[in-house]
């Protein structure tokens, strides 16, 4: 998926992503966010998770590391924070074409629910969407997503290998001593 | 006696705060409790426990301008240390002073909580959780939740920090609990302390300024906390143990 860069907004590190959707909903931004893993530093690169919106709503998903689109991309964005994210702001007929490939769209209110999970967020965004929109989407089903991310061992082995590595190299980075964490 | 414990998010907007204050709450039925506002970048206890008018907190301990005793207080039953909102006040305190607070803290209480910063990306924010007995994690019942929780798991396991379970807040799906719970048991060290639902109670709590089992004791928030609390096995631990563990806590000169 390509899309010109657009005009910068803003870009800043968060670890919830629910102020930031909040933001762009409120100031019904038209453009895209590029949201990069800020805890993988020490390790392989996981990708680059890509946002749209059409008036702060959110469209289209797609994840760069796995090459996934629509719900999968949101749900390997989901365990990847805290991210940079940079907020481009692009003219709605540039998104069109992307908005038209239908395994990238998302529901409006997926990307508060997988990401957020915040009740208030996902309702704004269920009443700022466009009935078309709404009406086009099954409705979601946060709770089996939570499940398919607890059945799939391997993934939760992995962010749980992920973290220990990430651990340990920064326990030397940040001079943490073995006394000190020797509790026994 | 004395048992740290951590509560700990790695994300924000879990009711983490929530949480400590509640935990502490129905602890302090049975013990001594001490909460401290280890979240220094970010005030949150003194709204959630009606400090906010208070002259002296955390922070002016940790600038060296106030004693620890200046800055406790005692409400709903426990000693709560907050910290203050002002940007020059958290400029001015130097974490490294933190450990001597929890470290004569430690000499005369029973339990500690400390309530974490939502984050793992620096020393300071990791801190609570290195020196920590055990962890409380707290979280909701989504993916980006569970995945940052598993990562705090493995943050806290790492540096010797026994995990004391996880508390499911923010729960809006009552049929689907049942079953992430028993997934997410096979995952996170610990009990699943308890399922707190959403509740409009925890925003009027923090309104009126007082923990939610001050504010809607009879809340089946509540009684959830109060059930968490005896799920929790709370270990006698040397105060000397824990508070020279404090002491000789490293910490970064530059957060």
């Amino acid at each position: 998926m390509k899309l010109p860069r657009g005009q910068l907004l803003r870009q800043r590190v968060v670890s919830d992503l629910g102020t930031a959707l909040s933001a762009v909903l409120e100031e019904e931004v038209t453009g895209y966010a590029r949201l990069e893993p800020q805890d993988t530093m020490l390790l392989d690169t996981d990708g680059v998770g890509v946002l749209t919106f059409i008036d702060g709503v959110p469209v289209v998903a797609y994840h760069t590391g796995t090459d996934t689109a629509g719900p999968k991309a949101l749900d390997e964005i989901a365990v990847t924070g805290p991210y940079r994210i940079e907020l481009y702001e692009l003219e709605a007929t540039i998104l069109a074409e992307i908005h038209e490939d239908e395994t990238l769209l998302v529901a409006p209110t997926l990307p508060a629910e997988r990401l957020v999970g915040d009740p208030a967020l996902i309702e704004q965004t269920r009443e700022q969407a466009p009935v078309s929109r709404l009406e086009s989407h099954e409705p979601s089903e946060p709770a089996t997503a939570v499940e398919s991310f607890l059945s799939d061992e391997e993934r939760i082995e992995t962010i749980q290998q992920r973290a220990r590595a990430d651990a340990r190299a920064k326990a030397k980075q940040w001079g943490f001593t073995p006394e000190q964490t020797d509790k026994k | 006696m004395v048992e740290a414990f951590a509560v700990a998010s790695g994300k924000g907007g879990t009711g983490k705060t929530t949480s400590t204050l509640a935990l502490g709450m129905a602890l302090a039925d049975t013990y001594d409790v001490t909460v401290i506002d280890a979240d220094t970048g970010m005030a949150n206890i003194l709204f959630h426990a009606g400090l906010s008018d208070v002259n002296t907190t955390l922070h002016e301990v940790l600038a060296g301008d106030a004693s620890v005793d200046d800055a406790i207080y005692e409400r709903f039953g426990m000693q709560v240390v907050p910290c203050g909102t002002s940007l020059a006040g958290f400029q001015e305190a130097d974490p490294t002073e933190l450990r001597d607070v929890v470290a004569s803290l430690a000499e005369r209480t029973d339990i500690i909580l400390l309530d974490s910063p939502a984050a793992l990306d620096s020393r300071t924010a990791v801190l609570p959780v290195v020196l920590a007995d055990r962890v409380i994690i707290v979280l909701q019942p989504t993916v980006p939740s569970l995945s940052d929780g598993l990562k705090v798991q493995e943050y806290a396991l790492t540096y010797g920090t026994d995990i004391a379970g996880v508390l499911f807040n923010r729960v809006t799906d009552d049929e689907a609990i049942a079953d992430i719970s028993e997934q997410a048991e096979r995952y996170f060290e610990g009990d699943i302390l308890a399922t707190v639902p959403e509740t409009e109670h925890a925003r009027g709590a923090r309104r009126a300024g007082k923990p939610l089992l001050a504010h809607a004791p009879k809340s089946a928030a509540a009684q959830q906390y109060r059930d968490a609390v005896q799920s929790l096995d709370v270990r006698d631990g040397s105060s000397d143990a824990v508070a020279d563990r404090f002491r000789s806590a490293v910490i970064p000169e530059n957060p």
